[in-house]
């Protein structure tokens, strides 16, 4: 369609408000996070968008190094929450993936556990509220509250339909014809999908990985209900920051949001072909 | 009102030139087909016309009107979509009258010209039903009636007979043909499909790689093609086209054609022709135009090395691939065993002028 | 040795167990982790909602028995009215969100629908806000209200007196607040999913409507958005339930508060979870949410096969 100048004038205006928009918090955030503590409380006229004496301090100070500027101290570092995240997310995400891409694979080629699209549906339908006392009492019962890989497995759980329903709809388009040449040869069922099938599908599967990944790092109720001191993760960490604290301390949380929120957002716009297929369980298609 | 005219029309997608300076003139009421090979430009040039697609230079003209910045939907055509494009989410009716609800015409009117529409082609049982999934044949009356009940001016039509059964294709021919008398309208009608020109269209334009090769009548375009293009391009198979150089013979002038060993000499009206030739010529002939040849003429002296029978015709395909030639007859003629000696009717052979490929007339 | 009639299946049909034999084991974990986090859950919370027990009282989860008090929690929550508002704040909160995401999210997929320059660009920076933690969008939002925060700032260009609105200890702006921020972080996700609806839409009806004369608004009404029908209550199905759950974003912003002003249900939830303890009142909650929204599930599932 030919369109006419007022409507593309329309659209760099409109589009440029969205961007800003968009930008605009992100934007303070990283302001913020490397501005000395002198800047954080600027109001009015001295609220300055680029820092005037930007500085590393911010991030220093999560680490362990203690800022001349703040009486507090943090009574530990943000390492272990780093790990925690790392290590919780990565390990909920293999095991959605494996238990996801195993039955998906199942139902797409021998319809078996036909049960499963629905009841995982109904998993992502309830508010996570709604189950976690008796998560939280199994946890304690099974020591493993407080534990990077008691919250790996509930994430695992969690997280599992969208591995599910995204893998059965990559298994679903993928043509069987190779499959069975290599049954024809004479291999096992099994051998065809460990050495056939997944290698072909090495790009959804990393795709859906990195989506499954995205989402159990981004969580923050179940860890909030899940840990308590040793492993919390960032996000949780990150809001502990100031009610332990006196005053706000918005140059070190904010440093702390980006160093949580920056790798998701690059890992989305990697994979950003495949959101809507994750984001719908399927239903529709980029 | 409804005359077209294309002024060194060009467009250019990029890099890449689509029409290269076209101009043409069709009549109010007149049905042109733009015949030419995928990519040659004829439904780019119907886009323009639409108002699709705007030309990189040139004009277009309705009758006297300059039709730059009318858009699309002001513009009064009908328009066939190669794959329909119907609204499959409606029914048959709202599909019908979309173009008279859009436009705002009063509730009676709609219905009345709705109804004298399908009761024309053939739907009216069918009016109530969704769109969705009937067969080919109704959809491509359908696209046709929801262009046709806006009475629009001029009709394009974008190669609507591709997606239809043979057997209806026919059927359909002489329908829209109809169709075109009784409106009166001026259809541009866009194919790839030489009879489907040859029998509906009053002219024809030939096309190939953006520009036009030729326009004329059917017969025109048949009997006198313009350049070696729209020689082999028009018949089935095409005509016969062989390089050769002017030799004068004891018969008077003559065209060598070397491998082939035979120099035929030309007819009169040939050989003044042949005149404003600046070198080689090329020499062709039509299949159907061939015969056998008495023993003292000169003629092709070739073995046979394929038959094709095609029901009432056979084609004969003559000699080497290298150097072919092919003759139409009908299929109860006898042909003789080993080599055939054939040579054209004189009257029908027609030159080329071998570096331009363009057809030497006779003054 | 005669080959008989049977003797081709006998391969095939041991192919087809095998086939059954592999699946079933395939399909064996993920049906073992849901019935860990479906069924086991689901019984302890119905055994401790018929009880008064808290983790407080001293007794071990399984001796809950001792607290019996039959449906009580049941009937207390009918009565509790913090509950109630809490619900209808999150539907009130729903109510507004939901449909401004998707107004905005459809202009800006409109716009998205042909080429130009800088569209890829433009197109990854839009859906960012979406793929952000959403603590940390909590957070990001939680300063940028702050009374000497950029909004205010950016507030005071347009008024010329600086503004200095105290959004988070305001009953009635906090509950703004936070509604803008979940407003930023989700219309993206509907820009998406609405844009690839929209660049469904056979572009040749499209052009064949406007040659029959329809306007631009014309063929959005009659072609694009019934051709996205199905789409567009994917999109908001998805987002009313997600935006039913709203915690991480909203608990970090304000915590609930200014005292229960931005309440949710799933704030709630949590607040007399951790702070009351009366876990067997919570459980009771719990399930009767699961129950309300399983029968509506099914109902929509129904509704939606016609």
């Amino acid at each position: 369609m030919t369109r006419s100048v007022a409507f593309e004038a329309f659209r760099y205006v409109a589009i440029l408000i969205a961007l800003a928009v968009t930008l605009i918090p992100i934007l303070w955030m990283a302001s913020m996070a490397f501005k000395p503590v002198a800047e954080w409380q600027a109001t009015g006229a001295n609220l300055t968008w680029i820092p005037n004496d930007p500085t590393l301090d911010n991030f220093r100070f999560l680490f362990g190094e203690s800022n001349s500027n703040l009486i507090v101290a943090l009574d530990r570092t943000a390492g272990k929450p780093i790990l925690s995240s790392l290590l919780s997310a990565t390990f909920g995400t293999i095991l959605a993936m494996t238990a996801g891409t195993a039955a998906a694979y199942g139902l797409s080629r021998f319809g078996s556990g036909a049960n499963l699209p629905l009841a995982l549906i109904q998993l992502r339908l309830f508010p996570p509220m709604a189950v976690m006392i008796p998560v939280m009492m199994m946890w304690a019962f099974l020591g493993l509250m407080d534990t990077w890989w008691g919250l790996a497995l509930v994430y695992g759980i969690v997280t599992l339909p969208f591995a599910f329903w995204l893998m059965k709809t990559f298994f679903d388009e993928m043509p069987k014809e190779i499959e069975e040449a290599a049954l024809v040869e004479g291999c096992s069922r099994w051998r065809v999908f460990i050495r056939v099938t997944l290698p072909m599908m090495a790009a959804p599967l990393a795709a859906a990985s990195l989506f499954v990944f995205i989402l159990n790092w981004s969580d923050y109720l179940i860890a909030l209900l899940l840990t308590t001191r040793n492993w919390v993760t960032i996000p949780v960490y990150m809001a502990s920051l100031s009610s332990s604290m006196t005053g706000q301390l918005y140059g070190a949380k904010a440093a702390l949001g980006l160093i949580a929120a920056v790798p998701p957002v690059i890992l989305g716009i990697v994979i950003q072909k495949h959101l809507v297929r994750g984001l719908t369980f399927g239903a529709l298609k980029q | 009102m409804s005359a077209i005219t294309l002024q060194h029309l060009v467009k250019r997608f990029g890099a890449f030139t689509a029409l290269k300076s076209m101009d043409l003139a069709i009549a109010d009421g007149e049905f042109i087909a733009l015949l030419g090979p995928s990519g040659c430009g004829k439904s780019t040039t119907m886009n323009i016309i639409a108002g699709m697609e705007t030309p990189s230079e040139g004009r277009i003209l309705f009758g006297e009107r300059d039709m730059a910045g009318v858009p699309m939907g002001r513009r009064g055509v009908g328009f066939v979509f190669q794959n329909y494009a119907i609204f499959t989410h409606m029914s048959v009716r709202r599909n019908l009258d979309y173009g008279l609800r859009m436009t705002g015409r009063p509730a009676k009117e709609i219905a009345r010209r709705t109804s004298a529409m399908a009761e024309l082609l053939g739907l009216t049982d069918l009016l109530d039903r969704p769109a969705q999934g009937l067969s080919v044949n109704i959809l491509q009356r359908l696209a046709i009636g929801r262009s046709a009940v806006m009475e629009p001016a001029i009709f394009l039509l974008d190669e609507p007979l591709s997606n239809v059964d043979a057997a209806f294709r026919a059927v359909m021919r002489t329908e829209l043909k109809s169709l075109q008398r009784q409106f009166k309208q001026t259809m541009v009608y866009v194919t790839h499909d030489q009879l489907e020109a040859m029998t509906m269209a009053d002219r024809i334009a030939v096309m190939d790689h953006g520009v036009l090769q030729q326009v004329g009548t059917p017969l025109e375009v048949y009997n006198t093609p313009a350049n070696t293009f729209v020689a082999r391009f028009i018949g089935s198979p095409g005509m016969n086209l062989f390089t050769g150089t002017l030799t004068t013979t004891s018969a008077g002038l003559a065209v060598d054609l070397g491998p082939l060993g035979i120099s035929p000499p030309l007819a009169l009206a040939q050989a003044a022709a042949a005149q404003q030739a600046k070198g080689a010529v090329i020499y062709g002939f039509r299949p159907e135009e061939v015969g056998l040849a008495p023993p003292s003429e000169p003629a092709f002296d070739l073995p046979l090395s394929l038959t094709e029978r095609i029901g009432a015709r056979t084609i004969l395909h003559l000699g080497t691939p290298q150097a072919e030639v092919r003759a139409v007859f009908q299929s109860g003629t006898a042909i003789p065993e080993g080599l055939l000696r054939l040579a054209p009717a004189p009257a029908a052979v027609r030159l080329f002028d071998a570096g331009t490929g363009t057809a030497l007339l006779v003054a | 040795m005669t080959l008989t009639d049977t003797q081709p299946l006998i391969p095939i049909k041991r192919a087809k167990d095998e086939g059954a034999r592999l699946g079933f084991r395939l399909t064996l974990p993920a049906q073992l982790l849901v019935l860990f986090i479906a069924v086991f859950p689901l019984l302890m919370q119905l055994y401790i909602s018929l009880t008064d027990w808290s983790p407080l009282s001293g007794a071990s989860w399984p001796q809950a028995w001792q607290f019996w008090n039959s449906f009580a929690n049941y009937s207390e929550m009918i009565a509790d009215k913090r509950l109630w508002s809490a619900l209808g704040r999150t539907l009130f909160i729903i109510a507004i969100c939901v449909p401004i995401e998707f107004l905005l999210g459809l202009g800006l997929a409109t716009l998205f629908v042909d080429d130009f320059p800088g569209k890829r660009v433009a197109y990854s920076i839009l859906i960012a806000p979406m793929m952000v933690v959403p603590a940390v969008a909590g957070y990001m939002f939680f300063m940028l209200f702050q009374s000497g925060g950029p909004v205010n700032d950016i507030l005071s260009w347009f008024t010329l007196d600086p503004v200095a609105i105290a959004w988070l200890s305001d009953r009635h702006l906090a509950l703004v607040a936070v509604m803008v921020t979940d407003i930023w972080q989700w219309t993206p996700l509907m820009f998406l999913i609405l844009l690839a609806g929209l660049v469904g839409v056979p572009a040749d009806q499209l052009k064949a409507a406007a040659l029959l004369g329809a306007s631009p608004w014309q063929r959005f009404r009659t072609i694009v958005i019934p051709r996205m029908k199905t789409i567009i209550i994917i999109a908001l199905a998805i987002r009313v339930i997600e935006c039913f759950k709203i915690f991480d974003t909203l608990f970090i912003m304000t915590g609930g508060g200014p005292g229960v002003a931005t309440e949710t249900i799933s704030v709630y939830i949590y607040k007399v979870t951790t702070n009351d303890l009366i876990w067997g009142y919570v459980a009771a909650i719990a399930l009767a949410i699961l129950i309300v929204l399983s029968i509506g599930a099914v109902w929509a599932m129904k509704r939606l096969a016609r």
